[in-house]
């Protein structure tokens, strides 16, 4: 467990980063939200919506989504995950 | 900067201006003119003091002005004189032989538009600074403007010690000539706050050392101090430092050790304990193009957070600049002590790391996402913190992708060039041209190639860029078939490369950090085929 980086095992790290990244896609609970909207505040392609009927959010779609994490960390219902999709 | 040669020049008037000219490398000409241009309009009072020849006087009565020149040099109003009657001015500029320091005794309170003054203050003793930027302020109406033209002493060290070096001498030889001295404005802006004036507009020229500074009357004249917490006023300059910086990370930003700006709580123009709190990370060009957008827009508190000196997007991103950076250095500023209210402006490209529920939770302070961009600060403070879609969200426009291509190649062609300088010297300039085209050709066309990140793009990029080596080889040069099959290698590599790497210079496409893999595998197959195919032909 312990043992101390090496070249290669920081380079495997950094490349299965890279790949996870890549796959990520937002899943979005919306049962949990209240409308906080702070991930309308905070993406920056665009991607969430504010409802102001029902007072949720909703997500256009992933396609723009760049996996920055930041309506996942804003979030806080914690209603916003990012993950491999069938994983 | 000169002050033999400037003394020399006061007794030989003639020849004053273009000394002068000389002296300031053309720059007092330019400022002059500005202040003509900007100031001065159809039937406005202004007051000149220290008018020598009075090059700027007849600049400003051909604007409409009428001028009271006022200097102290019997000969310099005399030359001036002569000038004014060959232009035929002499209904519009009123000379006077008299010392600054009596404006007060010679004119009415409010009898002046305009104040301007050219070389004049550095020449006076600084109390009498003091006092008559005093008289200047009762002499001007309400919405007058001051404006003074000269030389300062830049506030950076190595600035002023070049500046001191080469001042030696001449302030030695002056003494013995003419026992008199003269010195660089040092500290003027507290002068001029002192005396109840705010500065507006302050323009720099050789390295901060010749400045126009245009001030008008201060609304609050009660003299403002700052928290003792606050670091300093951040002030929007250019000088040769920032031109420097700005020259490095036109092509090298990428590079660290980064330019920093020290941590700490600093104000931008006259904050009161309303004023808005920005935050942001410590790379110097961040810090510098948040002050460029705000100074004489706005006033505020500026936190400005250890980031490690990273912009504050890949700093959040990398773990550099998160909620506890940001809680301790509002800890350590005391803003609470400081500021009234408890509202704090994140950069909305930090929330990809700094998590705002912390900070409202162990602070009590809110957590507002400000705009993307510094530009649209003035805005969103001034709209109550309305946050338009444009505000919020990403674009790439040409201008930007222009500038980050040139950060790209600025280290990447290093990268290439090196070798090539090396190892294949006459295709140097072939290969250069080749990156640079590609390179801007790329920034350009971006929106418009297909593909969903930069690695994807360099599919279309590669067929265009063969497509152009086609056109050269039918219309210019016929090549031979090794050098052709070379060329095919070489140009498919650049655009794998150009494209892969463009990518992370924005945050628009994801990916990035894998891209680097890809163009490893790409470039390892471009080579294998490069050194095996040519035996397969027999080339070899």
């Amino acid at each position: 467990m312990s043992k101390s980086p090496t070249m290669q095992s920081l380079m495997k790290e950094h490349w299965e980063l890279a790949r996870t990244l890549r796959r990520l896609e937002i899943h979005f609970d919306s049962e949990r939200c209240r409308g906080v909207w702070q991930c309308y505040e905070v993406c920056p392609v665009g991607n969430w919506a504010p409802n102001y009927n029902r007072m949720v959010a909703t997500f256009r779609n992933g396609k723009q989504c760049i996996a920055c994490g930041a309506c996942v960390l804003q979030c806080p219902e914690r209603a916003i995950e990012l993950r491999i999709p069938n994983a | 900067m000169a002050t033999v040669f400037m003394k020399w020049l006061e007794m030989r008037p003639q020849n004053y201006d273009r000394g002068i000219r000389l002296l300031t490398l053309g720059r007092l000409e330019l400022l002059q003119a500005q202040i003509a241009d900007r100031l001065v309009g159809e039937g406005m009072r202004v007051l000149e003091i220290g008018c020598g020849t009075c090059a700027l006087a007849i600049a400003m009565a051909e604007k409409g002005a009428q001028v009271m020149a006022i200097d102290l040099s019997p000969t310099m109003l005399a030359e001036a004189e002569r000038r004014i009657n060959q232009v035929g001015l002499e209904e519009r500029i009123n000379l006077k032989l008299m010392d600054a320091s009596l404006i007060g005794d010679q004119f009415e309170a409010g009898s002046f538009d305009l104040v301007v003054s050219s070389l004049a203050f550095s020449e006076m003793a600084p109390q009498a600074r003091v006092y008559v930027l005093q008289e200047c302020l009762r002499l001007l109406v309400s919405d007058g403007k001051l404006a003074i033209l000269d030389e300062t002493l830049p506030e950076r060290f190595i600035a002023r010690l070049m500046v001191g070096v080469i001042r030696l001498p001449l302030r030695l030889l002056t003494w013995f000539l003419t026992r008199t001295t003269t010195h660089h404005l040092q500290d003027f802006e507290s002068m001029l706050s002192n005396a109840g004036f705010s500065e507006e507009v302050v323009i720099s020229h050789l390295g901060g050392s010749l400045q126009l500074i245009i001030a008008s009357p201060a609304d609050k004249v009660a003299s403002y101090m700052l928290p003792a917490t606050v670091l300093g006023r951040l002030r929007h300059r250019t000088t040769l430092r920032t031109l420097l910086l700005d020259l490095w990370a036109t092509f090298f930003r990428i590079l660290p050790p980064y330019p920093k700006v020290n941590p700490g709580l600093y104000v931008v123009g006259q904050p009161d304990p309303d004023s808005p709190v920005l935050i942001t990370g410590n790379f110097e060009l961040t810090v510098r193009r948040l002050v460029r957008a705000t100074d004489n827009r706005m006033d505020a508190w500026v936190l400005v957070v250890d980031s490690a000196g990273i912009n504050v997007w890949c700093a959040a991103g990398g773990g550099f600049f998160t909620a506890e950076k940001v809680i301790g250095a509002l800890r350590v500023s005391d803003l609470e002590g400081v500021v009234g209210h408890r509202a704090l402006i994140l950069p909305q490209l930090c929330a990809n790391g700094v998590d705002g529920w912390r900070i409202r939770q162990e602070t009590g302070w809110d957590v507002n996402w400000g705009p993307v961009r510094a530009e649209d600060i003035p805005d969103y403070v001034v709209s109550g913190g309305v946050k338009t879609d444009a505000m919020r969200w990403v674009q790439f426009p040409i201008k930007d992708r222009l500038e980050m291509v040139t950060v790209t190649l600025g280290f990447y062609s290093l990268l290439i060039m090196l070798p090539v300088a090396i190892f294949w010297r006459t295709l140097f300039w072939p290969i250069l041209l080749s990156l640079v085209g590609l390179s801007y050709f790329y920034a350009v066309v971006l929106p418009w190639l297909p593909g969903r990140d930069g690695l994807a793009k360099s599919v279309p990029l590669t067929l265009i860029s063969l497509v152009g080596l086609l056109v050269y080889i039918v219309v210019w040069d016929h090549l031979l078939g090794q050098h052709i099959f070379n060329w095919v290698l070489g140009l498919t590599a650049l655009s794998v490369f150009t494209a892969a790497e463009l990518q992370g210079m924005s945050p628009l496409m994801r990916g990035e950090q894998g891209n680097w893999g890809w163009e490893a595998v790409i470039g390892a197959a471009l080579g294998l085929t490069y050194w095996l195919v040519p035996y397969a032909l027999g080339w070899r």
